[in-house]
């Protein structure tokens, strides 16, 4: 019996979990223009994962990575569905983060 | 020193899960003519996942299979979730599919329009449609 898998799987579960909070969150506070950092730092996080010994350390670090990469690509969604009123606009001007007129001119990515 | 490849593993894993299961939840959603039958296709699937993960001797192997398999089960409920989605107009509706030309007639909210098919800051509420055959069914 092998329950590494069953547990992971568990944890996984959690930590998508928490991204339908984050990419509500997120775009409400920051907006969808941020999405390239978070996919980046995702991916990071998933590249920082092949140097950690630790079995648990490693698989809950790729788990979070591929968790962030998902939701950079939720954020475009999440900006219509607030647009749509399925969700609350926040009024207030969004903080434009570096290189803001560069991801602008991209295709934010939505899968 | 050496890679450990466990956090690639359940980072692909972990990914292509939820892109499958986004995607084919909704495709497979919008075409069946029951959502228990998908609903129940899909759980078996997830619990069969997990007992292999129980059953492999392989860490990766076990990692993969777990995390898959939770995803699966997650996507069994999402049919169900789905549904109510098309009800509120919030998904679009197949006319197509028996159970969706049910959904449109008997849901005020129901709509043929994919509201999310669209880039952010396009404001208009008259959405483009882009398949002609579909605008008969515009509600």
């Amino acid at each position: 019996m092998n329950l590494f898998g069953l547990a992971i799987g568990f944890i996984a579960l959690a930590i998508i979990g928490l991204g339908f909070f984050w990419v509500i969150r997120g775009e409400y506070y920051f907006g969808v223009l941020w999405w390239p950092y978070i996919l980046g730092f995702g991916l990071l996080l998933i590249l920082s994962s092949l140097f950690i010994a630790s079995v648990w350390g490693s698989a809950l670090l790729g788990i979070v990575g591929a968790s962030l990469a998902w939701g950079s690509t939720e954020l475009k969604d999440q900006s219509r569905r607030a647009e749509l009123g399925w969700y609350p606009v926040n009024q207030k001007p969004k903080p434009q983060p570096p290189l803001a007129n560069k991801i602008k001119k991209l295709k934010a990515p939505n899968l | 020193m050496e890679l450990n490849w466990l956090g690639v593993i359940a980072a692909l894993a972990t990914f292509l899960s939820i892109w499958l299961g986004h995607v084919g939840v909704r495709k497979i959603e919008a075409r069946s003519p029951t959502i228990w039958l998908p609903t129940m296709i899909v759980l078996a699937l997830g619990l069969a996942f997990e007992i292999g993960a129980l059953l492999t001797s392989s860490i990766g192997l076990s990692a993969a299979l777990g995390i898959t398999g939770m995803i699966l089960l997650w996507d069994a409920l999402e049919f169900s979730r789905q549904q109510k989605r098309v009800q509120k107009g919030h998904a679009p509706a197949n006319p197509k599919n028996l159970r969706h030309a049910r959904i449109l007639a008997t849901y005020p909210s129901a709509t043929t329009i994919d509201w999310l098919n669209r880039q952010p800051g396009n404001n208009s509420l008259t959405p483009k449609i882009d398949d002609p055959s579909s605008q008969e069914n515009i509600r």
